[in-house]
């Protein structure tokens, strides 16, 4: 038997009550019990055409109508300024500059503008109005909004964390208590993936110029969950993903025959001590060495016609930026795997907020446009949820020539599966300051997001130290209004 | 004789017929702690537990007093002896509406009703929860010759007529034993010594030897080191390095030297608060400051401080009372007794810690004791103690450098040395006639401003003939001053700049704070304008603030020069050491660049005489011994060596020197910093209603102990307790839950899984332990017999259970899937640090030379780091001296974990872990295929086989079974390999250039051979070290 497994952990409970120590003793009826309790929880005994399609993870239903398959989450990593993005203030704009109303400020959380005098500081930038529904998109982003008839705008949201650190766990998370599962993990947890020759969970990442905050692998951590759960990172130097290459001097023909001496050997192991954890393993380095070859491919973009690229703005295929990226986030997309997850570094603006907004949304523009337009081409698009967004919002007060972080009132928006598209969802208050209508907390949009996946929150669960722990946490409740 | 016995086992056969009969037809009593308390603690006492906010209808069901009492709807829950007249059984048989209720997703089964309405019908005892029960020692059922361990396991076996398995094979057993304490396999020579040994006492030999090795404290200290959420890394936003090994060193040594586990325990959480603590208390305080931390700009120092003290509460609670007190820092436990006052009393133990919220000095939250930190600095208080490791060295390379300069100075004696030795005395003193200081002011030189790299107006500036440079106002940022000048006779060796001026506190804004350091580089420019930097070796001042980076101190100014604050009356001076004494050509000049913020009026001076110093250049007593007419043998020696480094004479040498200086200066002298507790005033606490820091509105509490748990200390309004009382409590004999819990951990690394599985939690939504009574003994074992771990230890690894094979026995995988009762061992896969030790040492370039010592860095893809910032990070890959260090040194960085460790399920220690999930992934197939750390030892592996392995490929084949494995090839797996080697050759002989590539990998040097045989045997060898086997402990 391999370790304790917390995720077993239940199934020992029912073992422990029911066989080795119950007051039921060792009668047949219980024995027959057993089996069935087993099968129920192990899920045996349904055969996979009961699953939904797709799934492989531990939930053995979906509890609500599948609207998405994958996620698609463009972290704009840093907090990018809702007043320059989706949230128009004319009337901030013409307190620009002026002390900022008291009323709103008073006894609440800030960050680095702790002890200053706080002013007032307008949009620099223009708004129109796009799509049928007439969203107003700040200019920054023309391409985004070519396609805002496919986004559905979040004007409400908030969270609780106002440093980037936990604010990154709380949105990835759900909690900043460490050892909590990200998002990836809990659909891989409970859906598995559609793919087996690559991860279920990958991340990608890239960097603007201005602006960076460091991230953490915590972010994509599974946490409580068995490590299998976890994302992994692609790499933008090197290998993509960590020891997919062979060691120099090593060709794919010599290391096929290692992987087939390896599993002589650990057949061999097998016979003799039925370890079934053998099995196991010899199966993982048959993965491992599907990804060998599965990752060059899935990273090689030599049959991307060029205007692929160029829809993209990509310069060099490969070169790490966001655009590079979100070609590569649907190719993953269109291999069946479940969460793919971009950070663009690149939104902390304290100081510089023109130049550092200009560049970042030419960053990153262009190429979430593309990746909603190539995936709707595909017919990807309707069961793909892409979200777009970064871990908290800015300010409408000023910081020298900047924005401090915000945790009251920002933007995000979403699009694809099962989401309303072509609208906008709450709104703040005059000034920006703080969401007024249908505000939305980050557990709102986790339930949601879960449930346009087909998974009720409060039934998504996993033992840990003896608790049924609800992966989402147990706050959330699912935003009608947002889905279509 | 033999009647009686038959008769005995007749009886015996008998006995337990009539008992499995019994069972049969007439089940035995329910037992609460045993088949209620699980069932009530998932479906009930959500709603009806402990904790009043969220309990419904009035109802509580964990305390039978109350399950007793009407309800306010006026029913009776529970009427003991009447199921039918209890509420709780009525509803829980109610079909149109059960409880638990339908939207809960927890139904219950019929069985579990049944279970219910019997243990209402038998009178419904209750029983205290088994791990707060007080500990007493159970009777060892059976005979007293058994271990006591294997005593409890063959009662339960014998109960339930299973037979144990056999004793695992002798060679196995000894691998077994070995990784288990020490982490290490067993030498061949270790194997074959043990084979041969038929003594009684072989196997308690082997077990005395392992236990007394020095790498059994390294094994048991990545056991703790998760407890305690050791890390190199602060592990919030920035994730800067912290100063901490010198704690771990403290681990590794306690359990070496079997330090009381009582004494283990207050030194840690209390070391600084004993009296006259010495310094390795102190250093054990480490652990309250392994809490994550943050200096995150616009962090609120109150909101980290709440956070900092809730995780210690976590921490301390999984640590050593194995209990989860989270949940409680927002309402009351559901499940288990905690209290929120429970978190925050136990939180308020801790409030004395001086530590800082944000811990640097923004000017938006200010922190003057950390005036002019960086990201770059460490994380006090700390303490300087000496470090073993770091001594060793420093002391090595004293050596060294003695015997550098004795063969240095014997330059002098030899006959061209010595010609040259004297015409330069000469050349000397007529350049003390022109320059009687030694120093000479910089002359005739023309300067430019730059910002940047962009010429920029000249400031005005004068330039005394005594080198002043009077600037009217100092540099900005990121500006520089050039002086181009031809000196002396167009050499230099040495640039001096002595400070005349008081410092300017520049202001600035926080993201470049402080103030850029004086900085000085040199380079020559010909006449073309064209110029070439020099390098400096080594520069130092006579007074400076101290500068890091990423938390290690720079040595020396070469990289910058921050001026001491306040400023003091006499002149600062620093002095700069080029790495080769410069000769100008003609039409070249010497370019001097001076940088930095607070670059007030300065001299500058360039010489062209040497020191081994930089302060020592053209020191008075150089002065004296170059103008003496005879020397005594100090001055002679004092003068060879201003020869040497004035022209490096022996340029080789000269260089050498240098970087054997370079080595002394980070070995610190042999010490090392270390994070320490240090008590202050303590810190009011309150109850944060719902977790929320800025909710002021709840009483304030004092330090008190668990009021679930027996023994309960408490603060008065006169008496404060202290982290020292808690201490003491812990390993009070009022205490029951800590000895449980450490000796459940404990059992879980020796059988892979703890007599209660969930080892960090022995609450009520844990697991009842599969055998009750054997861990109250082990547990009484351990607290009243001194808390000797080693006894312990020792008592699980010579039982029979311990040493029963650990094939999979099929036979029980109905009866018993999860072998819970131990008819047989677990295997266990090995930790994340021991598969890299293991495969190293197999390899042997496991590096064993010390124990303790800072964290190594093994090879990491490169561009790990990208994403960390606040200083960005570059990942330096440890050289030879420290590459192949065991596991438990490996540098530990919370936010992006080593993916060797993470692949292989290692936790990034940002909380305490007491349990490590053990994962099966395609992630470790690869680490293990193509990490270099692994394909480096294969190819050592390699080159040992073929040195030690005798002439022929079996004999080579079996030493290397022996090495990785303990034990000889099977025939068919010598026969496949044979095939397999022989493949290899023909692939790696057709292509060599293939092979060169494989045997180079990695920074050992390449071995000996034919390249393409070794290629071949390392692809053997890759095939060995990938085996389940090798990362598996049967």
């Amino acid at each position: 038997m391999p370790p304790f497994d917390p995720i077993q952990h239940a199934l020992s409970v029912n073992r422990r009550t029911f066989l080795t120590q119950s007051a039921y003793g060792l009668g047949g009826i219980a024995l027959a019990l057993l089996q069935n309790k087993l099968t129920a929880a192990t899920g045996g005994a349904l055969a996979p055409s009961a699953l939904p399609p797709g799934w492989s993870g531990h939930l053995r239903e979906a509890h609500l109508p599948i609207r998405a398959k994958r996620v698609i989450y463009l972290c704009m990593a840093g907090g990018p300024s809702q007043f320059e993005t989706f949230d128009w203030k004319p009337q901030l704009k013409a307190l620009d500059g002026q002390l900022f109303p008291a009323s709103f400020t008073q006894g609440q959380q800030i960050a680095q503008l702790q002890n200053s005098v706080l002013k007032a500081r307008g949009p620099f930038t223009n708004f129109q109005r796009h799509g049928r529904a007439g969203i107003e998109i700040s200019d920054l982003f023309p391409h985004i909004a070519s396609v805002a008839d496919d986004l559905c705008v979040i004007r409400s949201m908030q969270t609780e964390q106002i440093n980037h650190d936990t604010a990154h766990a709380f949105m990835n998370t759900g909690s900043i208590i460490k050892g909590r599962p990200s998002m990836g993990s809990w659909l891989l947890y409970g859906l598995g993936a559609e793919t087996q020759e690559l991860p279920g969970f990958i991340v990608l990442n890239s960097q603007g110029k201005y602006g960076l905050q460091p991230i953490s692998a915590r972010q994509w951590s599974s946490g409580i969950l068995p490590s299998r759960f976890q994302g992994i990172q692609f790499q933008a130097r090197g290998d993509a993903v960590h020891y997919v290459g062979n060691p120099d001097g090593v060709c794919q023909s010599t290391q096929r025959q290692v992987i087939d001496e390896i599993r002589n050997l650990n057949n061999s192991l097998a016979e003799q001590t039925h370890d079934p954890e053998i099995a196991t393993r010899i199966a993982q380095y048959e993965l491992a060495f599907k990804m060998q070859s599965s990752v060059p491919e899935l990273t090689n973009f030599k049959n991307e016609p060029a205007a692929m690229l160029d829809l993209y703005g990509i310069k060099e295929p490969g070169d790490g930026s966001f655009a590079s990226n979100c070609l590569l986030a649907r190719r993953l997309a269109e291999r069946g795997v479940r969460m793919i997850q971009l950070y663009h570094r690149a939104w902390d603006h304290h100081s510089d907020l023109e130049p550092g907004m200009k560049t970042a949304a030419k960053d990153v523009d262009q190429a979430t446009a593309a990746l909603i337009k190539d995936l709707k081409q595909r017919g990807m698009l309707e069961d793909s949820l892409i979200l777009w967004g970064g871990e908290f919002g800015r300010t409408p007060m000023g910081q020298g020539t900047g924005r401090d972080h915000h945790i009251l009132g920002f933007s995000v928006f979403m699009a694809g599966g099962g989401v309303k598209a072509g609208t906008v969802y709450g709104s703040t208050d005059e000034l920006g300051y703080r969401a007024l209508e249908n505000p939305v907390n980050v557990h709102d949009l986790h339930a949601t997001m879960l449930a346009l996946m087909g998974v009720d929150h409060r039934r998504l669960n996993s033992k840990y130290q003896g608790l049924d722990v609800r992966l989402t946490g147990i706050a959330g409740e699912v935003v009608k209004g947002l889905m279509a | 004789m033999i009647r009686p016995a038959l008769l005995c086992i007749h009886t015996f056969v008998l006995a337990l017929l009539i008992s499995v009969a019994s069972a049969a037809s007439n089940p035995p009593r329910v037992q609460f702690n045993r088949d209620i308390r699980p069932i009530m603690s998932d479906t009930c006492f959500h709603c009806h537990g402990f904790d009043a906010k969220s309990r419904k209808a009035g109802l509580r069901l964990d305390r039978r007093e109350d399950a007793l009492q009407p309800t306010k709807h006026d029913l009776l829950p529970i009427v003991p002896g009447q199921p039918d007249d209890s509420e709780i059984i009525q509803r829980i048989m109610d079909v149109a509406d059960p409880m638990p209720p339908i939207e809960m997703h927890k139904q219950l089964t019929l069985e579990q009703k049944e279970l219910f309405r019997r243990w209402v019908a038998e009178g419904a005892v209750y029983e205290p929860h088994w791990a707060y029960a007080p500990l007493t020692r159970p009777p060892v059922p059976g005979k007293k010759k058994l271990n006591p361990i294997d005593a409890f396991i063959r009662a339960q076996l014998t109960a339930k007529k299973i037979s144990p398995a056999p004793e695992a094979d002798k060679a196995q057993l000894l691998r077994r034993l070995s990784l288990d304490l020490t982490g290490l396999p067993p030498t061949p020579a270790e194997t074959a010594a043990f084979l041969a040994d038929y003594s009684r006492t072989a196997y308690e030999k082997q077990v005395d030897r392992l236990l007394a090795s020095p790498h059994h404290g390294e094994r048991l200290a990545v056991w703790w080191l998760d407890v305690v959420r050791f890390s190199d890394t602060v592990g919030f936003h920035g994730d800067q390095n912290q100063r901490i090994f010198p704690y771990r060193d403290y681990v590794i040594n306690a359990f070496n030297a079997n330090k009381r586990f009582d004494e283990f325990t207050i030194e840690q959480l209390a070391g600084d608060l004993l009296p006259n603590p010495t310094i390795e208390q102190r250093v054990a305080t480490g652990y309250n400051r392994l809490n994550m931390m943050t200096r995150e700009g616009g962090a609120q120092s109150a909101e980290y401080i709440a956070k900092y003290g809730a995780e210690r509460v976590r921490a301390v609670s999984t640590a050593w009372l194995g209990s989860t007190f989270g949940c409680a820092e927002c309402h009351d436990h559901k499940f288990d007794p905690i209290k929120t006052r429970d978190f925050y009393e136990l939180q308020s133990f801790f409030a004395d810690i001086k530590q800082w919220g944000v811990y640097s000095d923004y000017d938006y939250t200010r922190n003057p004791e950390l005036k002019g930190f960086t990201n770059d600095f460490p994380f006090p208080p700390e303490i300087e103690v000496a470090s073993p490791y770091l001594a060793g060295r420093h002391q090595r390379t004293e050596a060294e450098l003695t015997a550098l300069i004795t063969t240095m100075r014997q330059r002098a004696a030899e006959p061209t040395g010595a010609t040259r030795y004297a015409t330069w005395i000469d050349e000397t003193r007529a350049y003390l006639d022109r320059v009687p200081s030694g120093w000479e002011p910089i002359k005739n030189a023309t300067f430019e401003f730059r910002l940047r790299d962009k010429l920029i107006p000249a400031h005005p500036l004068k330039i005394e003939a005594d080198g002043t440079l009077h600037l009217e106002k100092p540099l900005e940022f990121r500006e520089s001053l050039r002086l181009i000048f031809r000196p002396d006779g167009g050499r230099v060796t040495a640039i001096k700049v002595e400070v005349l001026s008081e410092i300017v506190q520049n202001k600035n804004p926080v993201w470049r704070y402080p103030v850029a350091p004086l900085t000085v580089s040199a380079s020559v420019q010909d006449a073309q304008g064209k110029t070439r930097n020099l390098k400096v070796v080594f520069a130092e001042a006579s007074a400076k603030m101290p500068r890091f980076i990423n938390g290690t101190e720079f040595h020396g100014i070469a990289a910058g020069w921050r001026l001491p604050t306040p400023a003091k009356k006499e002149i600062l001076t620093g002095v700069w050491l080029l790495a080769e004494p410069l000769a100008l050509a003609s039409g070249e000049s010497l370019l001097l660049t001076l940088a930095g913020e607070e670059l007030p009026t300065v001299r500058l001076t360039t010489s062209h005489l040497g020191a081994p110093h930089p302060l020592e250049v053209a020191s008075a007593a150089t002065l004296a011994a170059l103008t003496a007419t005879t020397r005594n043998p100090t001055q002679e020696n004092l003068l060879i060596d201003t020869w040497l480094m004035s022209t490096a004479a022996d340029p080789a040498a000269f260089s050498r020197y240098h970087q054997t200086i370079a080595k002394l200066n980070e070995l610190g002298g042999g010490k090392a910093m270390t994070m320490v507790t240090e008590a202050v005033a303590p810190l009011t606490v309150r109850v944060l209603p719902r977790g929320n820091w800025q909710d002021q509105s709840g009483p304030v509490v004092l330090p008190a102990t668990p009021s679930f748990l027996p023994g309960r200390r408490e603060s008065t309004t006169t008496q404060r307790l202290t982290r020292l009382d808690l201490a003491q409590w812990i390993v009070s004999p009022d205490n029951p839950i800590t000895a449980r819990a450490v000796t459940n951990r404990l059992w879980a690394m020796y059988f892979g899984t703890g007599l209660s599985a969930a080892v960090d939690d022995l609450g009520s939504q844990g697991e009842l332990p599969s055998h009750p009574e054997l861990l109250d003994w082990l547990a009484s074992e351990f607290r009243d017999g001194g808390w000797d771990l080693r006894h312990l230890i020792r008592l699980i690894v010579t039982s029979a259970t311990y040493r029963q094979s650990s094939e999979f026995r099929p036979e029980l995988r109905e009866t018993d899937p999860a072998n819970r009762l131990l008819a047989a061992q677990n295997p266990r896969r090995l930790e994340a640090e021991f598969v890299r030790d293991n495969a190293l040492f197999i390899a042997g370039s496991l590096d064993l030379r010390d124990i303790g010592g800072p964290s190594a860095k093994p090879y990491q893809p490169a561009g790990y780091y990208t994403a960390i910032q606040f200083p960005d990070r570059d990942y330096l890959v440890s050289d030879a001296d420290a590459q192949w260090r065991r596991g438990v040194y490996s540098h530990w960085q919370r936010t992006f974990l080593h993916p060797m460790l993470a692949n292989f399920d290692a936790p990034a220690r940002d909380e305490c872990a007491a349990q490590r999930t053990t994962s099966n992934t395609p992630q470790q197939a690869l680490t293990l295929l193509n990490d270099p750390t692994f394909v480096e030892s294969a190819r050592l592996f390699a080159a040992r086989i073929l040195a030690e392995g005798g002439k022929n490929d079996t004999t080579r084949l079996r030493l290397a079974f022996q090495a990785a494995l303990a034990r000889s090839p099977k025939s068919a797996e010598l026969k496949s390999l044979k095939n397999f080697l022989n493949t290899q050759r023909l692939t790696y002989r057709a292509a060599p250039a293939e092979a060169e590539k494989l045997v180079r990998i990695g920074l050992a040097p390449p071995s000996l051979g034919d390249p393409t045989e070794l290629a071949a045997w390392t692809t053997v060898a890759r095939v060995l070290l990938n085996s389940q086997e090798v990362i598996t402990r049967y």
